[in-house]
């Protein structure tokens, strides 16, 4: 074990570290954002509308990422008219044409967990807000948005600890990130295994920390969910039910 | 915005060209898929192993090949097995020998799904009804039996909507092949792309490809399992 | 009709963690024998009978199957388990069982269900296997449901599949855990002649059971455990008639009330 080069190669990782988890916190905002847009298109009812949502996610949910991306920054840059566009500057840089593939890929998921969760529901409870006198924006944001939020949080914990993985491709399109320098240093030492295990470690702990900050959160929203506190000893902590968090899940 | 007759077949045009690609990509996700399918086996008996010792084993694989980005282990793949097979290919004064780009996106996809198998086997298994094994116990048949018998055709039946859902994910994940300069439909579309300078064209010729893909693959995958719920169904009028 | 007994237990103790269940029962069951076992809840009447295929492994005790007794070698860290797997799963297909869920194999039909145990434990020839199939679907009066899947058929109906199966065996003797106690109340009839039937051509019946009716008229010994101990053990009019066990008279009151 050559640990020079274990801490070398640790010191370039960790040095780019914050780049990828600049790449995945803005993909998952941005993403997440947009995905609503669709859900809500999807269940709008208008029928136009509607397709062109549910089309959108097939494209996205069915075809790979990295040709998205590639499609993003080499296909689109090619025309003229969008160079001297408005968006030029956004494509051109690698960095943020790879935030955008990455939030529109996010997206097509994202927009199906949120329609599950909408759709979870229960039309009683929404019924309940109808009998108080509540509608609209009013019955979204007090009663329907809450449960599906909650609805959906498994799911999208899922979502979120994928696309860390995801972030992965930006380093296709020259953005320096962690599994990029991996691969510079290995193309350069070919020294594989080392930079695989230090590179490997990264993306376990930012994976662990994820989701044990996904658990902390679904616990904090889901009181309604765990054993009513038993009268005990002052000082004993009541029983929890257990995190609904799986680990991520094969649909993709 | 797109001159058809490049995606043509005739002269100049890139259309078999990317058909082989779809092809090959087709080819190596389900040698991929067969790999994983032993070693998710493998993985998910470790799971249900009743020694302690198997199950770190097990939770272990699934960790890291769930946890690690796939083009990571596929880099790891590559330029390791370029390494050691190099480094073998020495022994036997054969210089400069490289790892099949195929092999290494076979196993580096089928490892990955592995993980994804192993979580659908054992998923299955548990779901085996406990009774029915008993009833096979109480026949006297031999545990190889009750395996080959009622335990395999079982878990089979349960997986197959789970299995669905590994090969479209594997299907997505075998374009990160193309690192390695296998001739599969990302590559394909990329060379021809790069050949052109018709970046959007071939980007989308070969994306559209893969959505043909993933829609057929979720047709097959729906017939086959609606053939297999045929004795889940419930009953057709009670007696 | 042969003197040794058709089966034999002895001594059959059992403890799960810790707490004894089964604390010493013994019985013989005699060619044609038709015995009903009767205990409250938690008596140990099921866990007795699954000892005796070892599904459950006694902790002490032995078991003989027309004069073949299963040999034992002790474990580590106390009881004892199965010296001969091989020689288990011969006998176990020598004793037929019927449980209270059914336990039909969902993938397979009802036929296929039958012929299972005949061809690849007996490694009896398909076309006969097939053939005594039909013959037992005809005798418990399902033989049109021969290729449906058991979630198909009503519960009465799939325990008399099961029933069926357990007959393609050709048993030595028949074990019975609770077969109606998982039926809706119009279904238990069915399963009940059945079993009647059964008894009356001259099998040799072990059944766990809560049907007081079939215990009285249809078995010719009844065996009451309490506790993990047999209680009473005698024909049905020694034993319901003529109970010297006060706990036996509270159980049967304490089923009618």
């Amino acid at each position: 074990m050559d640990f020079a080069f274990l801490a070398d190669t640790m010191g370039q990782l960790l040095a780019v570290t914050p780049l990828t988890i600049e790449l995945w916190f803005l993909c998952i905002l941005i993403g997440g954002i947009l995905a609503v847009f669709i859900a809500w298109g999807r269940v709008s009812g208008v029928p136009v509308v509607s397709q062109l949502c549910a089309a959108y996610v097939f494209v996205f949910r069915g075809s790979p990422l990295l040709i998205q991306m590639f499609l993003l920054y080499y296909g689109v840059a090619q025309f003229a008219e969008v160079r001297h566009s408005f968006f030029w500057p956004v494509l051109r840089d690698n960095f943020s044409c790879a935030v955008l593939s990455l939030a529109l890929c996010t997206g097509g998921y994202t927009a199906e967990i949120w329609r599950g969760g909408l759709q979870a529901v229960p039309a009683r409870e929404i019924e309940a807000g109808r009998a108080i006198g509540m509608s609209g924006f009013t019955l979204f944001r007090r009663i329907i948005a809450p449960i599906a939020l909650r609805q959906a949080l498994p799911a999208y914990s899922t979502e979120i600890v994928l696309m860390m993985k995801s972030t992965s491709l930006a380093s296709l399109v020259t953005v320096w990130e962690v599994t990029g320098v991996a691969q510079r240093i290995i193309s350069h030492t070919y020294r594989t295994f080392e930079v695989f295990i230090c590179a490997g470690l990264i993306y376990l702990v930012l994976n662990f920390l994820i989701i044990r900050a996904l658990r902390a959160v679904e616990h904090y929203v889901s009181p309604h969910l765990r054993d009513r506190p038993r009268p005990l000893l002052p000082g004993a902590p009541p029983a929890h039910a257990a995190s609904p968090i799986a680990l991520p899940e094969v649909p993709r | 915005m797109i001159d058809f007759s490049l995606l043509g077949f005739g002269q100049g045009g890139w259309g078999a060209w990317l058909l082989a690609g779809a092809v090959m990509t087709l080819v190596v996700t389900l040698c991929a898929l067969f790999i994983g399918a032993v070693v998710g086996a493998l993985v998910a008996a470790a799971k249900l192993s009743k020694r302690r010792l198997w199950r770190v084993v097990g939770d272990t694989y699934t960790t890291i090949f769930r946890g690690v980005p796939e083009l990571l282990i596929i880099y790891l793949i590559y330029f390791g097995g370029s390494g050691a097979i190099g480094a073998f290919g020495n022994l036997f004064g054969n210089k400069g020998l490289s790892p099949p780009a195929f092999l290494v996106g076979a196993v580096g996809v089928g490892l990955i799904s592995a993980s994804y198998q192993a979580e659908v086997f054992r998923g299955s298994f548990m779901a085996v009804a406990a009774g029915e094994i008993e009833a096979a116990r109480a026949l006297g048949m031999s545990r190889l039996l009750r395996f080959r018998r009622i335990i395999v055709p079982q878990v089979w039946r349960f997986s197959l909507p789970g299995l669905g859902n590994v090969w479209q994910l594997s299907l997505k994940d075998s374009a990160l092949i193309s690192v390695t300069g296998l001739a599969e439909l990302m590559r394909q579309s990329q060379v021809a792309a790069g050949s052109t300078h018709l970046y959007f064209t071939f980007y989308v010729a070969g994306g559209v490809l893969y959505l043909v893909l993933t829609a057929l693959s979720d047709r097959a995958f729906g017939v086959a399992e609606r053939r297999v719920a045929r004795s889940f169904r419930g009953s057709l009028g009670r007696g | 009709m042969t003197d040794s007994p058709a089966l034999s237990v002895r001594g059959i103790h059992k403890a799960f963690a810790g707490l004894e269940v089964l604390k010493g029962i013994s019985l013989d069951a005699h060619e044609g024998d038709v015995i009903s076992i009767l205990g409250a809840s938690g008596s140990g009447k099921s866990t007795f009978l699954r000892c005796i295929n070892m599904l459950e492994i006694p902790d002490a005790g032995e078991v003989t199957v027309a004069g073949e007794t299963i040999a034992m070698k002790p474990k580590r860290g106390g009881g004892q388990e199965p010296a001969n797997q091989k020689q288990v799963d011969r006998i176990r297909s020598e004793l037929g069982m019927v449980f209270q869920n059914f336990n039909l194999w969902s993938h397979m039909t009802i036929l296929q269900n039958l012929i299972e145990g005949p061809v690849h434990v007996l490694h009896r020839p398909k076309a006969e296997c097939v053939a005594e199939a039909e013959a037992l679907l005809e005798k418990v009066g399902i033989v049109d449901k021969r290729n449906a899947y058991p979630a198909h058929l009503s519960g009465g109906q799939q325990q008399r599949a099961a029933i069926a199966r357990a007959l393609a065996m050709q048993p030595k003797v028949m074990l019975f855990d609770e077969p109606t106690s998982a039926l809706d109340p119009e279904l238990v009839g069915e399963v009940l002649r059945v079993l009647r039937a059964l008894a009356e051509e001259g099998r040799t019946m072990l059944v766990v059971t809560h049907e007081m009716g079939f215990a009285r008229n249809v078995s010719n010994r009844v065996v009451f455990l309490h506790q993990g101990v047999v209680e009473a053990d005698g024909t049905p009019d020694e034993v319901f008639a003529d109970s010297k066990s006060e706990r036996f008279r509270q159980f049967v009151s304490g089923l009618h009330a």
